[in-house]
């Protein structure tokens, strides 16, 4: 099975590297069906080779995965920086939708919100101040930096060797660890959430509400991150906040330099 | 054949972050435009989040969850200050291209 995650790994070097840009033709598009080819290929053969199941529905995870690896790709391969961004936005988009698929819903919309609507912003902004302008119809005028890749063969071949490794080590069984496995919502409400009550609710309503009987008795995904993060982390999160005080300190710092202009 | 149809394995979610991890890696090592270079880091950080989910799922344990929240502060803190290096560089140089610093070499 190994040999499948080598030679997919060697196929998909190839088309990544059809695909970087560099000096005259750039064979993107057939590098992008071979790519995509490959990833069809290797998704099918490893489909049998599963060991732990999630019960997760399947065909989300192919479409979100092929478009997370798809949008990844046009972020790297792209010549232009703003269209870059606006991949990688399709990328954060992409990533939400699998960690949605993973009951994750707290962390699929801070990413969102967070990434698409905050460190992408920033990002535009940046290549808006610093970026040197294109003639429209001449696609040499472009500057060198963005039109070829750097060393685009030791890179690939670098990055994949590394994939092909992680690959063969992450297609091991392993069994989860039933030790450490979070409580049932009703014991977390029973035990960390006792003062939780349904009664209020009900009073509010009039009636013996099932619904709002079974909402009080589920425990939601924020809450149970924010029982971990509170009970189990609390000096990394003071560590968080005096790191994003002194990022922002950093900063401002950085930006207030007066830099006298070169040529 | 229609059992693969049916169930998604934890590896398939880390076989996704993996692949996403080194498109960053790649994507790093051989783009020129400083820009271009930190967004490559942010990708990384979009497959490392992926896996710390799949696995916090696969354990029934939230922590890995959690810890998403502080990589995520990393990731903000770390592309802040790394685009106001940029703007400044940029001020200097007038270009973005990362190797018209490598003077600074040997």
């Amino acid at each position: 099975m190994t040999y499948a995650l080598y030679v997919g790994s060697f196929i998909g070097a190839v088309s990544l590297l059809l695909m970087l840009p560099r000096h005259g033709f750039t064979p993107r598009k057939f590098g992008a069906l071979l790519g995509a080819a490959t990833l069809g290929g290797l998704w099918l053969f490893l489909a049998d080779h599963f060991d732990q199941i999630l019960h997760v529905r399947m065909a989300y995870y192919y479409i979100f995965s092929f478009l997370a690896i798809a949008s990844a790709v046009s972020v790297i391969t792209h010549t232009k920086p703003v269209f870059s961004a606006l991949w990688f936005v399709m990328l954060v988009l992409a990533s939400a939708g699998l960690l949605l698929l993973l009951d994750a819903e707290f962390i699929a919309f801070a990413m969102v919100i967070i990434y698409g609507g905050a460190i992408l912003v920033t990002y535009v902004f940046v290549i808006m101040l610093a970026t040197q302008s294109v003639e429209p119809g001449n696609e040499e005028s472009a500057p060198g930096y963005d039109r070829i890749a750097r060393q685009p063969a030791a890179a690939v071949a670098t990055g994949f060797l590394l994939l092909a490794v992680l690959l063969t080590v992450t297609f091991r069984p392993i069994e989860p660890i039933s030790q450490r496995k979070a409580m049932s919502d009703a014991a977390t409400i029973s035990m960390q959430l006792s003062d939780r009550r349904v009664n209020h609710l009900v009073e509010k309503a009039g009636v013996e509400d099932p619904a709002l009987l079974a909402d009080a008795g589920r425990v939601e995904n924020v809450e149970r991150i924010g029982l971990d993060l509170f009970e189990k982390h609390p000096l990394g999160l003071e560590l968080a906040g005096v790191i994003l005080l002194v990022s922002l300190v950093g900063a401002v710092v950085i930006a207030r330099k007066r830099i006298e202009a070169q040529a | 054949m229609s059992s693969w149809f049916t169930n998604v394995a934890l590896t398939h979610f880390l076989f996704t972050g993996a692949v996403l991890f080194v498109l960053g890696l790649i994507g790093f090592m051989t783009r020129r435009n400083l820009i271009i270079i930190f967004l490559c880091t942010e990708m990384m950080f979009q497959g490392v989040v992926l896996t710390l989910a799949s696995f916090a799922k696969f354990h029934g344990h939230f922590t890995g969850q959690t810890f998403v929240i502080f990589a995520l502060t990393i990731a903000a803190a770390e592309s802040a200050l790394a685009l106001g290096l940029v703007v400044l560089l940029f001020r200097r140089k007038r270009t973005l291209d990362a190797l018209s610093w490598s003077e600074l070499q040997g």
